[in-house]
């Protein structure tokens, strides 16, 4: 068994620690600029991830489908919304609607749940339990992110943790989709991204805030 | 020759702690642009304060002069629970991790009432912010010593050390990551630093260890001092323990003892410039955010005691 092998095992056996942290981390953070770091530890974690999954299984495509996730997610991404917070010149803080320590908690419930979710079909499907969790929880607390934070851009953060929790189900499963769905999937988000950044721009603009909750008459 | 080592090992976090102090405030120092005082400074504060006169507040009764006493043993009898340079400490048959966690509340209850019968308004204050903080550190504390002490099937501290010994380095369980992050928040807590109390002021109104001494002086302050100085280098030393020991001796040969002594100044060192770097970039929690803080802590540690289950 080579290094790259001893390394790869190791990284695929703790790299839903590693999620599990991140996640609990989000919760905890109060400023956006935090969580967007965060979300780019998370998508670091899942590249290193896939690098190790192609590497165990001598997948050419995994490599590509590695670089793509790291320049799209870890560093673009990012890159975008840090210039987006910069640019918004609203203040810093998530602005949550339940404290850090509650959103922690509510977190750790989700892991929890998420860990019985998948009992029954870990075997069946074959995959690492962690694993599998992780990708639950990832894609539970995406959304109670954008449910519990009243900043637009936090909104956006939620959505990439949850699309971050669909790909790793799908790494999990069946070892990620063909390469040309999966470039499709990035590229699309990365729109959305930019889309989503404009919205919150324009938002900021006609109310002067970017808080949603505020969005009282937007109401069907 | 086991009984030897282990008595080192306390005189060693005894008289290591003002210096670790010394090395704190000097990098904070550095840090903001300042020359900052010497790292022996704590040394020779200490020895100043042996020397002077100790004066006692008209009003107090015998617990005012009780209380350092109580503060410092309390807290040297938690210094022989701490495994140093080998998987083994001086009491390591005598009590467990329960024991440690109680004897550490135990010299913060003597020193709330010492604050409170010297009969000043900011004693009365700090004692009672301590009585909150201490109160919501307990839990997650406990907690997270017992997720370990569950995935090591031991309560000892120095068993626990020994199992984490035995443990692959790069096979990072839930259990330890969730317990050292929930140790690590209470830990800052627990020592009266940077996000919960400001070690550095005496004039803050939200102070809470330095209003309880503000009536000491003398001798009764310099033991408080020089247990607050231990108490932190052994939370120190306990976080290293428990969650890094790799690299302490596992035979008492001169070489392995080197060895695991340099290792153990590494980590030390480690763990101190992060101290630094971390109390010179936060700033001071209000208050009122300090329960929200150490929920975090109490989520955490919650988490890693219901994964010693799930992880099996």
């Amino acid at each position: 068994m080579g290094l790259f092998e001893t390394a790869a095992a190791k990284a695929l056996a703790s790299s839903g620690v590693f999620l599990f942290m991140t996640v609990l981390l989000i919760a905890a953070a109060k400023r956006t600029s935090t969580c967007i770091a965060l979300f780019s530890v998370q998508s670091l974690v899942i590249t290193a991830q896939i690098v190790a999954a192609s590497g165990m299984h001598h997948l050419r495509e995994g490599f590509a489908i590695a670089a793509l996730v790291l320049i799209v997610k870890v560093i673009a991404i990012p890159y975008a919304l840090h210039r987006i917070v910069e640019e918004l010149k609203v203040p810093r803080d998530v602005s949550s609607s339940t404290s850090s320590s509650q959103s922690v908690f509510i977190a750790a419930g989700l892991i929890l749940l998420s860990f019985f979710a998948v009992r029954p079909y870990a075997g069946v499907l074959g995959g690492d339990q962690a694993m599998l969790a992780a990708s639950v929880a990832l894609v539970l607390t995406g959304g109670f992110l954008m449910i519990s934070r009243k900043k637009a851009l936090m909104q956006v953060v939620g959505l990439l943790v949850l699309d971050n929790g669909i790909f790793l189900a799908a790494l999990t499963t069946t070892f990620g989709m063909p390469l040309v769905i999966e470039i499709g999937i990035v590229f699309d988000l990365l729109m959305g991204v930019f889309l989503m950044g404009l919205f919150v721009f324009r938002i900021r603009d006609t109310f002067n805030h970017a808080d949603v909750s505020k969005m009282r008459r937007l109401r069907g | 020759m086991t009984l030897a080592m282990n008595v080192v090992q306390v005189l060693l976090l005894i008289l290591m702690a003002p210096l670790v102090r010394g090395v704190i405030a000097r990098l904070k120092a550095r840090i903001q642009n300042r020359r900052g005082a010497s790292v022996w400074r704590p040394y020779s504060d200490l020895l100043k304060l042996f020397r002077k006169e100790d004066l006692v507040p008209p009003s107090a009764s015998f617990v005012f002069r009780l209380a350092p006493i109580v503060v410092f043993t309390a807290t040297l009898v938690v210094a022989a629970f701490v495994p140093l340079l080998h998987g083994s400490a001086l009491l390591n048959a005598t009590g467990d991790f329960v024991l440690l966690v109680y004897l550490l509340a135990l010299g913060r209850f003597f020193l709330m009432l010492g604050a409170m019968d010297g009969g000043s308004s900011f004693g009365g204050m700090g004692a009672s912010r301590e009585a909150l903080v201490s109160t919501l550190a307990e839990a997650p504390f406990l907690l997270a010593l017992m997720s370990v002490a569950i995935a090591a099937h031991t309560s000892s501290i120095a068993g626990m050390v020994r199992w984490t010994m035995g443990q692959n380095f790069f096979q990072f369980s839930a259990v330890h990551a969730l317990a050292f992050v929930a140790m690590a928040l209470v830990s800052i807590a627990e020592t009266g630093r940077m996000p919960v109390d400001n070690p550095t002021t005496h004039l803050e109104l939200t102070m809470i260890h330095e209003a309880m001494v503000l009536e000491y002086s003398g001798p009764s302050l310099a033991l408080i001092e020089w247990a607050s100085g231990i108490k932190l280098t052994v939370v120190m030393a306990l976080l290293i323990a428990l969650f890094a020991p790799w690299g302490m001796a596992s035979s008492l040969s001169p070489l392995a003892i080197a060895i695991a002594s340099l290792v153990l100044l590494l980590k030390m060192t480690a763990l101190v410039v992060a101290l630094a770097l971390v109390e010179s970039s936060v700033a001071k929690l209000r208050m009122y955010l300090v329960p929200d803080f150490l929920g975090v802590a109490s989520a955490l540690a919650i988490l890693a005691v219901v994964f010693t289950a799930l992880m099996r």
